[in-house]
């Protein structure tokens, strides 16, 4: 989603702007004390090979950091290690009244290179930072008189140095988190709202359905109650029971069901059922998903030869993976107007006798 | 077996619905004598081992459905048909799978009940429309490949319960619509576990020369 896009694009420059700050920390003030005093580094080709590891590892970090891309852990869990092993001879070859001070060019550089490396990886970055100071620690303790003083001092340095940078890199990865679950709500606010949408235009289609509904009833009505029609004329009767199923069919289709098109056809069956018609309904096959509007195009030829029925109707629902199949058997040798064509359903009636079979059946396409 | 008359035993823990299979049985053309009947598989096998064919229901009070002694019942060589208030596709292809001869649900009436007792009393299976149902709509991975022309014959069967519809609809007269169904059937005994049932259902097939012995 987009949320998530704006977090990996928010990360990435969080990324390019630590590779940038170490990279000019390594090329200025590293690079200024260890070429400014070279002759006291010993052995001066391994405090510059140090060097040159520390300035690969950022160029390969580079290749995936520019890209917007973070390293791969098949890359950034070695680089550590070799960044690691690049400060421990660097710090060998610094002399060891400059330990914590700032010619001790590889301490802090190091701690920076392992944020570059690690920085969305909390173990990985913490378990770095404990090496890192373990084998600092070592080395100093080796090489500083044991005394109070020195020991406090080099403690402080310690802390102070990978302190900061263990802060920046906790910072980032809470300020990533606070992100993500901003995103995540940001997200679930978009999707209630478009819920909310949804729910508003179904409830409009539902208004103006009913609306239509009731509009084709109400002139029944009006004629049954100023005795323009005779209610014992098959006719009448046929249009109230179509009228009836009709609306029965439209309140089903608002109800929230595993199995919309079974509880609707269900629907139609139950108003035929409180007609006297002794209705069997047959399902084989499992739920496929079929929009409304085909539901309702699948419905309305079962409508039909239902209302039309007069003692008997089995209706039956066959779904494949490919099709979907509404039939209905009815005894009502007329067959009541022609079958609606539409492109998605195609509806076929056939009469046998004083029996009619209506088809509907839709090609399920998705 | 006893003569020319058909015989049945009837398993159902409904004595409402024993009374009432055995009447429907008994009042068939040619009718088929109930020898026995309970509310346990055990009747089966006791009082009416010698019965040509066993109505089964599948709940018989416990919570499971009764596929365990089904499964014996056809390996025992016994006819049985199933006779569920379970509409569901999977349990009735299930029935077909361990050996049932037929599978109908409550639903259907005794029009189909008597006739699918009377081919299974004869070893032939019966496909009411239910399970013709249950056959168009499988979507298992070992179901047998059925020609387009069976396809449809399960459908419209399926669909109108008349096997005179089917034949108007598709053009083709009642006999064929019953060598549709009872081929679609040897196919599908065909597949899965053997049972002596539906060995017995493909040798007949092959004797009636309903299909051939290349055809397998």
């Amino acid at each position: 989603m987009s949320e998530q896009a704006l977090l990996g694009r928010v990360l990435a420059a969080i990324r390019i702007v630590l590779l940038g700050v170490t990279a000019v920390l390594q090329a200025s003030m590293s690079a200024a004390y260890l070429f400014g005093n070279r002759s006291f580094y010993e052995p001066r080709w391994l405090a510059e090979t140090a060097f040159a590891a520390l300035a690969l590892v950022l160029v390969v970090a580079a290749g995936w950091i520019l890209r917007g891309r973070r390293v791969p852990p098949g890359v950034a869990l070695p680089a550590a290690g070799v960044v690691l092993i690049a400060s421990a001879t660097a710090t060998a070859t610094t002399p060891g009244e400059w330990y914590l001070h700032a010619r001790h060019w590889a301490f802090g550089l190091t701690g920076w290179h392992l944020l570059v490396l690690l920085l969305e990886r909390t173990r990985p970055v913490l378990a770095a930072f404990a090496g890192h100071a373990a084998i600092g620690t070592t080395q100093f303790l080796l090489v500083v008189p044991l005394n109070r003083v020195s020991l406090g001092e080099t403690a402080i340095a310690i802390v102070s140095v990978l302190g900061f940078q263990i802060a920046v890199g906790l910072i980032v990865q809470m300020v990533m988190r606070r992100l993500r679950a901003m995103a995540a709500t940001v997200t679930e606010r978009d999707r209630a709202a478009t819920r909310a949408a949804l729910a508003e235009q179904w409830e409009l289609d539902q208004r103006f359905r009913a609306a239509e509904q009731f509009g084709s009833v109400l002139p029944l009505l009006a004629g049954l109650a100023d005795g323009a029609l005779d209610p014992r004329a098959d006719d009448v009767r046929h249009q109230c029971a179509l009228a009836a199923a009709r609306l029965r069919l439209l309140f089903a289709e608002n109800d929230d069901v595993p199995d919309p098109l079974v509880h609707e056809v269900a629907a139609a069956v139950d108003i035929a059922e409180r007609r006297g018609v002794a209705v069997s309904f047959a399902v084989s096959g499992d739920v496929v998903p079929v929009p409304t509007a085909v539901r309702r195009m699948l419905a309305e030829p079962v409508l039909t030869a239902l209302s039309a029925a007069r003692t008997r109707a089995r209706v039956s629902l066959l779904r494949t993976a490919e099709e979907v199949r509404l039939a209905v058997i009815a005894d009502s040798a007329v067959t009541t107007g022609s079958p609606s064509r539409s492109p998605d359903v195609e509806v076929t009636s056939d009469t046998l006798g004083d029996r009619t079979r209506m088809e509907a059946r839709w090609q399920v396409t998705s | 077996m006893a003569g020319d008359e058909l015989t049945a035993v009837v398993v159902d823990d409904h004595p409402a619905v024993r009374a009432g299979v055995a009447h429907w049985l008994a009042s068939g053309d040619p009718p088929i004598r109930t020898i026995a009947e309970g509310d346990d598989v055990r009747v089966a096998w006791l009082d009416g081992a010698d019965a040509d064919v066993v109505i089964l229901d599948l709940h018989l009070g416990g919570a499971t459905p009764a596929l365990g002694d089904l499964r014996r019942l056809a390996g025992g060589g016994r006819r049985v048909v199933v006779y569920s208030m379970r509409a569901d596709d999977d349990i009735a292809l299930q029935c077909l799978e361990l050996g049932a001869l037929s599978y109908l649900t409550k639903a259907e009436g005794a029009q189909y009940l008597v006739e699918a007792a009377r081919a299974a009393a004869g070893g032939r299976p019966y496909t009411p429309p239910s399970l013709a149902g249950a056959l168009a709509a499988d979507r298992s991975t070992n179901r047998p490949a059925l020609s387009a022309r069976e396809t449809e014959v399960l459908v419209e069967w399926f669909q109108s319960e008349s096997k005179d519809f089917v034949a108007h609809r598709l053009g083709i007269s009642q006999n064929t619509v019953n060598s549709h169904l009872e081929r679609i059937r040897v196919k599908y005994a065909q597949i899965g576990r053997e049972a002596p049932t539906k060995a017995a259902l493909v040798a007949r097939a092959i004797q009636d020369g309903l299909i051939s012995v290349d055809d397998l």
